[in-house]
């Protein structure tokens, strides 16, 4: 099939990019998204051309490192699913496909379609993490937690960190990503043991960088991973819980 | 393969840009929570109020003249009216207060390149700044025709309330009469209920309901919520304009 790429083109963070257009002919419908972008690229270095940066690693939708913004739409035109995991098949033949990094202030462009999403690392270090040492491994009836509450923990723990949920949000908020890592680890024995200075920290590190939430549910239309609107009611529950118990508890 | 250049579009912000602001987006967010649902209770009150001119103009201007008169001698003439107002002009100052805050911070937050192109599904969320600025326009509005009386807002044959008389339903069937204002009201009541529907839905998300049913319970509560205040309201404006209510 033939397709004509509108790609966001930057040399770095300090200059203003551009759009440039690029046919690419003999790509299948099978082909993924970063598979086409592989083969432009293929193109460009043998005609001498500096190569369409953008970022990949593992290919199979559990990395995270991957996301580009398809004609606006974050990852892609295919709901929840990550920008390696969409097909050409969902492009009319010899259609303008439009590629642009993610979009949001908290996000600057490093080069082309890749950007810094670093603004999601300070939000970890505000608290998404286990601080005591937990020692060898439990028996396994040590911690008692039922079936539901394990499995609705896990379901919070599935987000691979794209970023797509603050690219998707006409706010910048991070409020998804915050609230599916604070709801993953209160919902467990252990890890409950720093819910309140967690909520406090990591939402006070969200706020220095991204927007507020409004509810638009954009986020969770793009989430690879699926995380449900509940996890930022669950933000505002974990954040409320440590105003009302006081810091630290 | 050809190359084609477009236009040049200002960069990314960059990291360097944080905020420490004095009232954080969380309580910035909290108070909008609970005034927004303050305001809800209050329109869903005053819309059972409203009912009452259906009961005609002796019971509408009894209920008037009550709201006045309630709970003496233990508050003053009109304590609970004063009481109200207070509470509701403290709301409505820290609801568009921090209204106006979170905006601002969003729209930096996203930098320069907006979403666009949205579905239909986040409507009522992408509208409520503009939904808040018309309902703002009509509480104005509303306060001008039908509590103070003040032309141009009010209709010429406006009376006020005395100590133990009111003329509410008279003064709500002229006012109403006039075809512009009437279909003003109207409007501005489903207004209200977009407002009113994402405003209830967000302020759960706000307060951390994560239930399972509590959730399914709240979405459907807001929507009902919404829908009762619309149609108990716009009933009103369309039968006078009709000529039922007269």
């Amino acid at each position: 099939m033939k397709l004509t790429f509108k790609i966001w083109r930057q040399e770095s963070t300090a200059v203003h990019g551009r759009f440039e257009s690029y046919d690419l002919e003999g790509a299948g419908a099978e082909f993924t998204l970063l598979e086409a972008l592989d083969k432009l690229n293929d193109q460009l270095v043998s005609t001498g051309k500096e190569p369409v940066a953008f970022d990949s690693d593992c290919r199979e939708g559990i990395c995270g490192s991957c996301g580009v913004t398809v004609d606006g739409q974050p990852h892609g035109p295919v709901a929840n699913t990550p920008s390696c995991r969409q097909h050409l098949r969902s492009f009319p033949d010899g259609s303008t496909v439009v590629l642009e990094p993610f979009r949001s202030g908290a996000f600057p462009v490093v080069k082309d379609l890749a950007v810094d999403r670093s603004g999601l690392d300070r939000i970890i270090e505000g608290g998404g993490y286990v601080s005591l040492a937990a020692g060898t491994a439990a028996d396994a009836d040590a911690h008692p937690v039922s079936h539901d509450t394990a499995e609705a923990a896990l379901d919070f723990a599935a987000c691979i960190g794209c970023g797509a949920c603050v690219a998707a949000c006409p706010n910048g908020s991070a409020n998804l990503f915050t609230g599916a890592k604070l709801m993953h680890l209160s919902l467990l024995p252990t890890t409950a043991v720093e819910r309140g200075s967690r909520a406090d920290g990591m939402v006070e590190a969200m706020d220095e960088e991204f927007g507020p939430c409004s509810v638009f549910g954009e986020c969770v239309q793009v989430c690879p991973a699926g995380i449900p609107l509940t996890a930022i009611a669950g933000l505002n529950k974990e954040k409320l819980r440590a105003v009302l118990r006081g810091r630290g508890k | 393969m050809s190359t084609k250049t477009t236009e040049i579009r200002p960069g990314g912000r960059s990291t360097s840009a944080r905020r420490h602001p004095l009232l954080s987006t969380f309580w910035c967010k909290i108070v909008m929570a609970v005034t927004g649902l303050i305001f809800s209770a209050f329109v869903l009150v005053h819309m059972f109020g409203n009912l009452k001119v259906y009961q005609g103009a002796e019971h509408f201007n009894a209920y008037a003249a009550w709201l006045r008169a309630a709970f003496e001698p233990v508050l003053p003439h009109e304590g609970l009216l004063w009481v109200l107002r207070l509470v509701l002009l403290a709301s409505l100052t820290g609801h568009v207060v921090c209204a106006a805050i979170l905006w601002r911070r969003a729209r930096l937050a996203r930098g320069p390149f907006r979403r666009r192109h949205l579905p239909l599904r986040s409507f009522t969320a992408r509208t409520m700044p503009v939904t808040g600025l018309v309902l703002l326009f009509f509480v104005v509005f509303h306060v001008l025709d039908l509590t103070t009386g003040t032309s141009p807002a009010a209709s010429d044959s406006f009376a006020a309330a005395t100590t133990d008389s009111s003329h509410a339903y008279e003064n709500l069937i002229a006012s109403f009469q006039r075809p512009e204002v009437g279909v003003f009201y109207a409007l501005a009541m489903i207004v209200l209920a977009l407002h009113v529907a994402h405003g209830i839905w967000t302020a759960a998300h706000d307060l951390g309901a994560t239930g399972r049913r509590l959730r399914a319970t709240l979405v459907a509560a807001s929507g009902v919520i919404a829908l009762v205040i619309l149609i108990g309201n716009i009933s009103i404006p369309i039968l006078v304009l009709l000529g039922v209510l007269q």
